[in-house]
């Protein structure tokens, strides 16, 4: 089976420094996985290669099989993969539950035209994805708040919200940056429960984590970076007593 | 060939001019991010100064002139204290920008008050009779403007390579934070820079007064120069500035005099045009390019302005009930008139508010829509004897097509560049207006436009015309209501924020702005033809660049992203000075001073205001952490 996502010898620079480091690893479809390392590794420069953000200035990267070289970002959201920001990034102005409609752009099927006169039609469509919002917002625990302006939320909550937007967006494949910063112990016990839930529905997860106990409990597969290199790949179990891995955060802390 | 050589001599004293100019737009961009439109209303207001001691007071030429450059210096610090240097600190770039061209309208409106609009003249500063050189002859006057530009620019040179203060200017410029930690007071530079620059402006206005007459909307041209020079030599590149502004200064001369003198300035804009597509950093690249996304994110927070359905229903209908009842009242016709010409305009507004409010869109240059809209439709009802429903058609559709057209140059583009490029467009088609007379009568205006009508029905009186805007208007309101409640008003929302973020979500972000600028000059376009049908003539200055400025300070002052904030900018700015005749001549002023203060003061803006308070008043309808949600994004 194809992988869901294959990346191949990625580098990236930014002048003299090599965020990325001629890392290659895949992602089964189906499968969640965590990019772990100690600050500055490159983790969120990875995500930001994947995306095209800034794009690798070596190796390749496809997902399900489709090179994503030069794509725009939201042609890579139309192909399904879908990420979320290390700084949560919703959209000020908005109250939560528009922020969390606003994933589901890629979905409308009615033309904006048809939204203005409120044909039948455009008003099902927004009954159907208002409901559907509101569904994943309860999930979350976000409901009494749907209304605020999104910005007013506490940052873990407005991370968690993050996430009910990507899933607004019906992604492939979810790319996480830290979703749990900013979250208490239950509040993390809860988007563990999430994570699985939203894996076993069938949509692969990457997701970027210090929190070594979420990591450990849900990850089938652990990626490990240091200094842009990738020093380890394993199940949990394997990568907890790599040696290498232990160097890496001992190194980084001492 | 003499004839050649003296084009060229008058082309360098104007380039002179405008490099003065471009040099004050360079120094102030250099030290705050911002491009300060005010800039070109300096020179107007050193020769206004000089005129007042020079030609009235008696007083020495020498001390005229130095006693104008620093009153204006003076006004210049107070102004930049109040109202610019506060505004680079807290409000979006692109806000600050339109900030900026509220304070050109108030430098404007000032002029007006103590100048009236009649032109003025300097007399030479040492005598009427021209130099010879050869077969040359060249006024004294060319002489002190080029020397005094020269030594000015010798000095700012001098200011900013050679002394300390010059280095920590040049500190700001390079990182304002990194300046910062060396303890140099980044408040204080910008305010120097925007000083300078005003004195800049008022030396070269001065300069010029005596070659070239001014009077009190000049200062607009001189921006536009300024502006132009500049972004062909690279925006905040002190030697682009230079050469951006001799090479203008040259082409518009031969143009003038190789082409016409109407379509001097249609091939500066088209030069510019060229050159923002071509190389949009200028010729000359300056530095680290700073600040140039369309909302500063840190910046971008507003107030969350919603009212729920029903309410927002029910102000809508008290609204529209008063509005039909009006013409029923016993009121003078000029009221009545004026009513008709708010509403008209705030259809162009509207269009301005999914662009600007909703979309994060800067645009300098609504009234060109306007314009394109009023003549194309004008013009096939009248020349061509187009039934005018058709001509409004035809006039939405050539609009949507120059829209598209624009969005060519302008979908490379971000931040600033994209701003200055709809004030191209605008300016551009300006100068078409003026210069194209056989088809559109040039400056003397297009006479003899039918009334609207539709099928036999003729819109041929003043309540006819109003019910016919406030039926359009409802009608507008409502759809884009609709569109803005939905997934498309959200899309434009989310481009508006954060267009990353949206990307990232699948948001085609290029589309949606395409969309929103079609839109904003479709409605431009009805609102210019219905403008034209309304008085049965159309000039150029009725939709000229000035216009477009104030529908910008009607849409904040009303409220952006509101839609029904715009009607009540437009009626404050409409309907006061024909209420108030004595407030005409203090319109401009106004228009400009309440759009910087609203800007400063109450970013909501009029309806946003109302529609906050309304949505606390009866706060229990939702969630308490609603409206306190609200009481807190509003601050
Ligand atoms: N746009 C950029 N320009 C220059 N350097 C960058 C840029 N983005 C990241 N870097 C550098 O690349 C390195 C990796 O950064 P990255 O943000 O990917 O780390 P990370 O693993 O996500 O760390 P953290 O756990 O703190 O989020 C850092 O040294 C960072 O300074
Ligand atoms: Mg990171």
């Amino acid at each position: 089976m194809t992988p869901a996502l294959d990346i191949r010898n990625v580098s990236r620079r930014f002048g003299g420094l090599l965020a990325v480091d001629d890392v290659s690893f895949s992602v089964a479809q189906g499968g969640l996985s965590a990019l772990i390392g100690p600050n500055g590794a490159g983790k969120t420069t990875l995500f930001n290669c994947v995306t095209n953000l800034f794009p690798p200035t070596a190796g390749s990267v496809r997902f399900f099989g489709q090179p994503l070289a030069r794509l725009d970002g939201h042609r890579i959201a139309e192909l399904g993969l879908v990420r979320t920001f290390q700084t949560a990034r919703v959209f000020p102005g908005m109250t939560v539950l528009e922020n969390a409609l606003c994933g589901a752009q890629m979905h409308v099927r009615t033309s904006p035209l048809a939204q203005m006169f409120r044909t039948p039609g455009a008003r099902s469509e927004e009954r159907r994805l208002r409901d559907k919002a509101e569904a994943l917002l309860d999930l979350i625990g976000l409901t009494p708040f749907s209304d605020a302006a999104a910005t007013d939320l506490p940052m873990g909550a407005q991370k968690n919200l993050e996430v009910v937007r990507a899933l607004m967006s019906r992604p492939r494949m979810l790319l996480l940056d830290e979703p749990a910063a900013g979250l208490n112990d239950s509040e993390t016990a809860d988007l563990a429960a999430l994570l699985t839930a939203i894996r076993d529905v069938g949509i692969t997860i990457m997701v970027v984590e210090h929190n070594m106990s979420l990591v450990m409990g849900i990850a089938d597969q652990v990626i490990v970076l240091d200094a842009g290199k990738c020093v380890a790949i394993g199940a949990p179990a394997a990568i907890q007593s790599d040696p290498k891995v232990i160097n890496a955060y001992v190194g980084s802390d001492g | 060939m003499s004839s050649f050589i003296q084009i060229l001599i008058g082309g360098l004293l104007q380039g002179g001019v405008f490099a003065a100019v471009a040099l004050g737009f360079s120094l102030v961009y250099r030290v705050t991010g911002v491009i300060n439109l005010s800039q070109g209303a300096f020179c107007v207001l050193g020769a206004m100064a000089m005129y007042y001691f020079e030609v009235a007071f008696h007083w020495p030429t020498a001390l005229a002139a130095v006693l104008s450059v620093l009153s204006v210096a003076a006004f210049g610090v107070a102004v930049g204290a109040a109202t610019f240097v506060p505004a680079v600190a807290r409000l979006p770039v692109s806000s600050t920008l339109v900030l900026t061209a509220g304070l050109l309208t108030f430098f404007e409106g000032v002029a007006l008050i103590v100048w009236g609009n009649q032109p003025y003249a300097l007399p030479p500063f040492s005598g009427q009779a021209p130099v010879a050189v050869g077969p040359l002859r060249i006024p004294t006057q060319g002489l002190w403007l080029a020397g005094g530009i020269a030594a000015m620019i010798a000095a700012l040179w001098l200011l900013v390579n050679r002394t300390a203060l010059g280095r920590a200017l040049q500190a700001c410029a390079d990182n304002a934070m990194a300046a910062r930690l060396m303890g140099i007071d980044t408040r204080r530079m910008m305010l120097l820079s925007f000083t300078l620059a005003a004195a800049i402006g008022a030396t070269s206005g001065l300069l010029v007064a005596p070659i070239t007459s001014l009077q009190f909307d000049s200062g607009g041209f001189f921006t536009t120069s300024g502006f132009i020079a500049v972004a062909i030599g690279g925006m905040g590149s002190f030697a682009g500035s230079i050469v951006g502004g001799l090479v203008l200064g040259i082409a518009e001369q031969f143009a003038a005099y190789y082409v016409s003198s109407l379509f001097a300035n249609t091939l500066a804009l088209l030069l510019l045009m060229f050159m923002l597509l071509w190389r949009p950093q200028g010729l000359f690249a300056s530095g680290p390019v700073r600040r140039l996304d369309v909302r500063a994110d840190s910046l971008v927070h507003r107030a969350l302005v919603r009212l729920s359905g029903r309410r927002a229903l029910a102000v809508g209908v008290t609204l529209l009930i008063v509005l039909v009842a009006i013409p029923q009242l016993p009121l003078p016709n000029d009221v009545l008139s004026s009513l008709t010409i708010s509403l008209i305009l705030f259809i162009a507004v509207l269009g301005l508010d999914v662009l600007m409010g909703w979309t994060g869109q800067v645009s300098l240059g609504q009234a060109g829509f306007m314009a394109v809209g009023g003549y194309a439709a004008a013009i096939l009802s009248t020349t061509y004897e187009w039934p005018p429903l058709a001509g409004v058609l035809a006039a939405m559709a050539i609009s949507v097509v120059c829209a598209l057209a624009l969005s060519m140059v302008t979908g490379r583009l971000r931040g600033h560049y994209l701003a200055l490029a709809t004030l191209t467009f605008g300016l551009l088609i300006d100068s078409l207006t003026v210069g194209l007379v056989d088809l559109t009568g040039g400056p003397s205006g297009l006479v003899g436009i039918p009334s609207f009508a539709v099928g036999a029905f003729e819109f041929d009186t003043t309540e006819r015309m109003f019910y016919l805007a406030l039926g359009l208007s409802a009608v507008l309101v409502l759809l884009l209501e609709g569109g803005m409640r939905s997934q498309f008003g959200r899309a434009l929302q989310a481009v508006r924020s954060d267009q990353l973020a949206a990307a990232a979500l699948g948001v085609n972000v290029g589309w949606i702005k395409v969309s929103a600028l079609c839109i904003s000059a479709a409605l431009a376009s009805l609102a210019g033809s219905l403008y034209a049908f309304n008085f049965h003539f159309l000039s150029p200055e009725m939709v000229a660049t000035p216009r477009s400025f104030e529908m910008i300070a009607m849409l904040v002052l009303g409220g952006e992203g509101t839609l029904l904030g715009g009607l009540f900018g437009a009626l404050v700015l409409t309907l006061l000075p024909t209420l108030v005749q004595s407030l005409a001549l203090y319109k401009t002023a106004t228009t400009g001073a309440l759009l910087v203060a609203t800007f400063l003061f109450m970013p909501e803006g009029l309806f946003g205001r109302f529609a906050i308070w309304l949505s606390r008043l009866g706060g229990a309808g939702r969630t308490r952490s609603s409206g306190a949600a609200i009481e807190t994004t509003a601050q």
